[in-house]
């Protein structure tokens, strides 16, 4: 045991690296999130059915007949929707910490761990997705009833690749067994094995990114004679040496600490939280069962899982755009902030520096803004309504509040980038704007959206039955 | 030295043209090898309920719009006169609610006049359709779709054939 725990962890961790206020360990959080999500998703697979006649009466029995079965269930549902979180969250200390860049002292592979980064955080979604369907209820039906049909706004080929998930023109068996497998062996297996790789590189790289910082402070230093230390090769495959013996003058006893015990406790104790807190969240809060799926009966509303709402909310608009090219850019965009962002200071400093708070700050309320005008607009001034002799629908899927949103984004890019002439900071504005978008369409989809997809104010009841005239 | 005057003449060297070969064989294979696990996934028969279903005798349904919930479609009778409309949302397949109007109304859409007993929305995304499935708010790209209704030789049931789409003025006379 010992033995293994040695040679996960580097033989010293820095200091800076280790502070609970850097990174908030949210990968390990993320991590550790998944193991729980492996191991009751493993004993749910024993007692559930994939069967149209009888997922939905299996996920009954979970609740009511199996002992413990309740629990099991609630803490993998908590610890799903957890795992969503903590991964945007996780997404959002990188890219706010600079954690992505190369850096100087040492090219490393960090602006490639990032895309790493992304792929993961679009399995987790896919991942949570899939087991959306596996209760068989209303909710799971519809939600992905509306998730699947969004696949087929893409053009050309949006209907194949719909009946490609479904596995016939209805939701239906073939769709169940398909999502199920997706959910319990292919995604899983896959996401397992690029969170592998995702940390094996953070190792290679030298640890976390704010250890660029100390590397920079060893560069002045005077140099200290470099240790006997052994090359590295896997298998022969790989060549070269890692960081740490390129560069023994980094950590020393005054900026780190030897891994075990410091860094294994400090795991465990991420790890006894996590696993605490879904337990105790999995007591307070059920897992609900809607009524078993009625292909024949749309509940009003009805709604994707909550970090797809924003998304149903630009859907709502046009699927083309909501559905497809807004994820599409934004996905895009996200892999590719390394490669824009190519400033190569600040690193592991939140923000980077003051200018960048400040426009962090200015991005965030943008971000209020660009969708408070986006979702008003659109509740204000249906175009479709007021334009209602234009039948193309071309016209529609181009002039809408989804593009209006999408260009004042590409728009606010670029001013930035041109008052502050920094690209780091224009892409700090940026995505500080995207978060508060991102939550706060979330919560429009989530709490102001009612039946018929109408708007409601927190304080107005929804109409007991949907309005007729 | 060999090896870097065949190079300056553009023909690979040895080393080159054998990795080039492995990873063409490799890549070759894995296309090959993964094209049956890709086809065996695209159904070839389809074990779902049947797409031309029998309504049953068209004297029983009411005047008015008659919602068949196990079809997801709205059967319009005025009279002797039937036409189907499916209640599929164009925009992300939901099913649409139909609202009637307390009084029908002589409604002309796109220079299509017809008499309207309501209007159809939908719970998703807040699309609504004229009585005759014309799209004219929120997101639905699309009318909805009307379906070919036919009276069986048989038994003189109504049939309505769900993968075939009419006009919207398409309208059986029994």
């Amino acid at each position: 045991m010992s033995n293994f725990l040695l040679h996960w962890f580097p033989n010293r961790v820095s200091l800076k690296g280790m502070a609970w206020g850097y990174s908030f360990y949210l990968g390990t959080i993320s991590a550790v999130l998944f193991l729980i999500l492996t191991v009751t998703g493993i004993i749910l697979m024993f007692l559930y059915v994939p069967s149209v006649e009888r997922a939905y009466w299996g996920i009954k029995d979970l609740d009511f007949a199996i002992s413990f079965g309740w629990l099991l269930r609630r803490v993998h549902r908590v610890a799903a929707h957890l795992m969503v979180a903590v991964v945007f969250l996780h997404m959002f200390r990188v890219f706010l910490t600079g954690a992505y860049k190369a850096g100087e002292v040492v090219k490393s592979a960090r602006p490639f761990n990032w895309v790493l980064g992304v792929i993961l955080l679009v399995l987790t979604l896919l991942l949570s997705f899939t087991g959306y369907l596996l209760p068989w209820d209303q909710l799971a039906f519809w939600a992905i009833t509306v998730g699947t049909s969004i696949a087929a706004a893409i053009p050309l080929v949006g209907e194949e690749i719909r009946q490609f998930l479904l596995g016939g023109t209805v939701i239906g068996q073939p769709t169940l067994i398909r999502f199920y497998v997706l959910h319990c062996v292919f995604l899983p297996v896959l996401l397992t094995g690029i969170a592998v790789w995702h940390m094996w590189r953070i190792r290679k790289d030298g640890g976390l990114a704010i250890t660029e910082e100390l590397r920079v402070e060893a560069r002045s230093r005077e140099p200290a004679p470099p240790r006997s230390s052994k090359t590295y090769s896997v298998l022969g495959i790989a060549t070269g040496t890692t960081v740490q013996v390129s560069d023994p003058t980094t950590l020393d006893d005054t900026n780190s600490a030897p891994s075990t015990p410091f860094m294994t406790v400090r795991l465990l104790l991420v790890t006894l939280a996590t696993v605490a807190f879904c337990v105790i969240l999995s007591l307070i809060f059920s897992a609900p069962l809607e009524e078993a799926a009625n292909p024949e009966v749309t509940p009003n509303p009805a709604k994707a899982p909550w970090y797809f709402l924003g998304l149903q909310e630009l859907v709502g608009y046009s699927a083309l755009v909501g559905g497809v090219v807004v994820p599409g850019v934004v996905i895009l965009g996200l892999g590719l902030i390394p490669f824009l962002d190519t400033e190569q200071d600040g690193i592991g400093r939140w923000f980077t520096n003051a200018s960048g708070k400040n426009w962090g700050i200015i991005g965030a309320v943008f971000g209020v803004a660009s969708s408070s005008l986006c979702v008003a607009s659109a509740v204000l001034f249906p175009l479709r309504d007021i334009l209602s002799g234009i039948e193309s629908q071309l016209f529609f899927d181009v002039f809408n509040p989804a593009t209006l949103l999408l260009l004042l984004f590409v728009g606010f890019y670029f001013l930035v980038l041109r008052v502050s002439g920094s690209k780091r900071v224009a892409a700090i504005a940026t995505f500080c704007g995207f978060i508060t978008a991102f939550v706060l369409m979330t919560y429009i989809g989530t709490a102001l959206r009612g039946p018929n997809w109408d708007f409601y104010w927190p304080w107005q009841a929804w109409p007991e039955h949907p309005i007729t005239f | 030295m060999k090896n870097n005057e065949t190079e300056s003449r553009g023909a690979p060297s040895r080393r080159t043209f054998l990795q080039r070969l492995t990873s063409g064989v490799i890549g070759l294979g894995a296309v090959l090898g993964s094209w049956p696990m890709f086809r065996a996934l695209v159904p070839n028969v389809l074990y779902e309920p049947p797409k031309r279903v029998r309504l049953g005798s068209p004297g029983t349904f009411q005047n008015g719009m008659t919602y068949l919930e196990e079809h997801r479609v709205f059967l319009l009778r005025d009279g002797n006169s039937y036409s189907a409309v499916s209640g599929v949302c164009s925009h992300l397949g939901c099913t649409v609610k139909f609202a009637p109007f307390e009084q029908s109304r002589q409604l002309t859409v796109r220079d299509h006049e017809f008499e309207a007993l309501g209007e159809f929305h939908c719970p998703c995304h807040g699309s609504k359709f004229h009585g005759d499935g014309t799209n004219y708010s929120g997101p639905a790209p699309r009318p909805l779709q009307w379906h070919h209704l036919e009276v069986s030789p048989k038994d003189g049931s109504l049939v309505v054939d769900l993968a075939l789409g009419v006009e919207r003025d398409f309208k059986l006379v029994v």
